[in-house]
């Protein structure tokens, strides 16, 4: 699925995502965790931004650069797993945006009114109708110069177990987000994390999110393990 | 994922954190031109007021380059002789989206504790300006991700080249995202007003109101009518800040305006502090704007639903309203989430009439021509 594809029935209108405390696995459970390489636009140590969508084609809006790519080391190790977050760490995420540095100084990835960032965008769309998802903590209290917390935090904590790092890769298959989502009657639909949205339920689900309490409820099946090419 | 690795050491970017400054200070040395007694505004620490800063905001808040299209500037919103309203029930963004309320009054919001309609987390007028700028849901003025267009249209103008040093002299390069919203919030904030009849009333010019403002005024004020619970204080709002506040005041409230199929529910685009917290007793409540130049700012309430003062007037003295059909149909004045200010009154024909006087008396129509804050391009 690409912005460009003009053969699928469906088309990607949106993919940009932070991860933070990626973590690998080794075949005894214990965890290590992996250093982000901090870069020019995409990384800091914190944090790492995704770029799926190349503001061409269906993707309206968005940056020619993309980043499908997230750089880190890690002693050597057997590793058979992964974990990581979606998301900006909370200590980040009610910062200013205007003072941030890379990758957390884009207004497209912040939430001004919500006082922090959106973790993940990503949107599909069909000839007359389309979905999109736009992921952050909600529910947040204090002000914008003091924020005391969000009860919602909405960061979704992914677990692959069988990942070894030289022969996989990391796949999101973005079927699940959309699953059960009428996207032929023609009336667009969308999820901004807010309490009341009915239709946040099924991609928080698809993120292994409780919409109710923001917290890990089960599985992401939205991401899965691919085979390195 | 990369394979791991070692890396040579390289770089380490340091991430600037800063937050918003809880804080807020006098600033002493800048000349609001406000009548004596009248107190001074809270100002942000990192952003003190200059003559050289307002008046580069003011041309960022005229200037339609700044919207995706070159459609609109902040002004199309906020209009100057509306009191920098625009008219509308709701409010148009540069690309034809509809907001789901109506752009509200900027004059005195260097007083207001809370900015926009139903948002306890907005407390700056610098945080609230990223949101027109960058907003995508609705789109305003559609500059999300085109920061760099921005600074880069900023740095090449001729105006602009010589007015963000000069407002800037600190930076090393002041040509900023952050600066454009210190310049903007400071011009915004620098529109002050307490120059209406009423306010020279107060200050002893016992000419500047009539009879039936007078009396309307005392019907205002009274316990009868309840209107100064929400909507008191030298602001018109209870949710007003000053920079010698000591417990700053902040209200939400639901005034009965909908109560869908009996259960409270307000139209699902406009549910109020609700839409944030997810809180049901949240429903509905929203800020209490100032009612000054209320006279000039119609149509009323968050979502332009009452067109006259008269009707806003009918609206409390029902004690909320009662939509009799339609998808939003309800009885206000049921609602239990309604305001226990909210609870109806009776009122003579004069009295309404006075009391629409006085609403009329708080109209300072010299910020609404003030020189200072007009227009600088030949639009």
């Amino acid at each position: 699925m690409s912005c460009e594809s003009d053969v699928a029935a469906v088309s990607l209108t949106d993919l940009r995502f932070y991860i933070h405390e990626v973590r690998l696995l080794a075949a005894d459970g214990g965890e290590t965790a992996v250093k982000l390489q901090p870069g020019p636009l995409w990384q800091s140590e914190d944090v790492a931004l995704l770029d799926f969508e190349s503001g061409a084609g269906s993707c309206q809006n968005g940056t020619q650069q993309v980043n499908t790519l997230v750089r880190g080391h890690a002693g050597a190790g057997n590793y058979t797993g992964l974990r990581f977050r979606v998301g900006v760490p909370e200590h980040l995420n009610h910062a200013d945006p205007l003072l941030a540095d890379a990758p957390l100084a884009y207004s497209f990835m912040h939430w001004h009114w919500r006082t922090g960032y959106k973790f993940l965008r990503a949107g599909v769309a069909t000839a007359d109708d389309g979905f999109w998802l736009h992921l952050g903590s909600s529910r947040c209290e204090g002000t914008a110069t003091d924020v005391k917390g969000c009860r919602s935090a909405n960061r979704p904590e992914i677990e692959l177990p069988s990942f070894v790092p030289d022969k996989h890769v990391v796949v999101i298959d973005l079927r699940d987000l959309v699953d059960g989502i009428d996207l032929e009657n023609g009336i667009p639909s969308d999820c901004s994390s807010g309490p009341a949205e009915v239709e946040c339920e099924q991609p928080f689900s698809a993120l292994g999110i409780d919409f109710d309490s923001g917290t890990r409820d089960g599985i992401a099946s939205v991401f899965r393990v691919g085979t390195r090419e | 994922m990369t394979r791991p690795q070692i890396l040579v050491g390289c770089a380490v970017a340091a991430i600037a954190v800063v937050s918003f400054t809880a804080f807020l200070f006098v600033d002493r040395s800048y000349d609001w031109a406000l009548p004596d007694g009248v107190p001074l505004p809270s100002v942000p620490p990192d952003n003190p007021m200059s003559d050289a800063k307002v008046a580069l905001g003011k041309r960022l808040f005229y200037d339609r380059r700044l919207s995706v299209n070159g459609a609109m500037s902040c002004a199309n919103c906020h209009a100057q002789a509306l009191a920098f309203t625009d008219g509308l029930p709701r409010s148009v963004g540069a690309t034809g989206e509809m907001h789901p309320r109506g752009s509200m009054t900027l004059v005195n919001a260097a007083y207001s504790a809370r900015l926009t309609w139903a948002n306890h987390l907005l407390d700056t007028l610098e945080v609230q300006a990223l949101t027109p700028v960058f907003g995508e849901q609705p789109i305003e003025m559609g500059m999300s991700g085109r920061e760099s267009e921005m600074v880069a249209l900023l740095s090449s103008d001729d105006y602009y080249s010589a007015a963000f040093p000069k407002a800037f002299p600190a930076d090393r390069d002041a040509y900023s995202i952050l600066n454009v919203v210190r310049a903007t919030a400071s011009f915004v904030r620098s529109i002050v007003s307490f120059d209406s009849p009423y306010d020279r009333y107060l200050r002893g010019d016992e000419d500047a109101l009539q009879a039936g403002p007078i009396r309307g005024m005392e019907l205002f004020f009274s316990e009868r009518l309840e209107c100064f619970h929400c909507h008191g204080g030298f602001n018109f709002t209870d949710s007003s800040t000053h920079a010698d506040t000591l417990v700053q005041s902040v209200g939400f409230h639901n005034n009965g305006l909908y109560n869908i199929g009996g259960s409270g529910l307000y139209p699902p685009d406009n549910t109020g502090l609700y839409d944030l917290t997810g809180e049901r007793r949240d429903m509905g409540r929203f800020k209490a704007p100032s009612l000054r130049n209320i006279a000039v700012t119609a149509p009323y309430m968050h979502d332009g639903s009452i067109v006259s003062l008269s009707g806003v007037i009918e609206h409390y003295e029902r004690g909320g309203r009662l939509l009799p059909d339609g998808p939003y149909a309800g009885d206000g004045s049921r609602s239990p989430y309604r305001s226990e200010f909210v609870k109806g009154f009776d009122l003579t024909g004069q009295e309404k009439a006075d009391l629409i006087s006085f609403l009329e008396s708080l109209t300072d129509e010299s910020v609404l021509k003030d020189p200072r804050f007009a227009d600088p391009f030949s639009h």
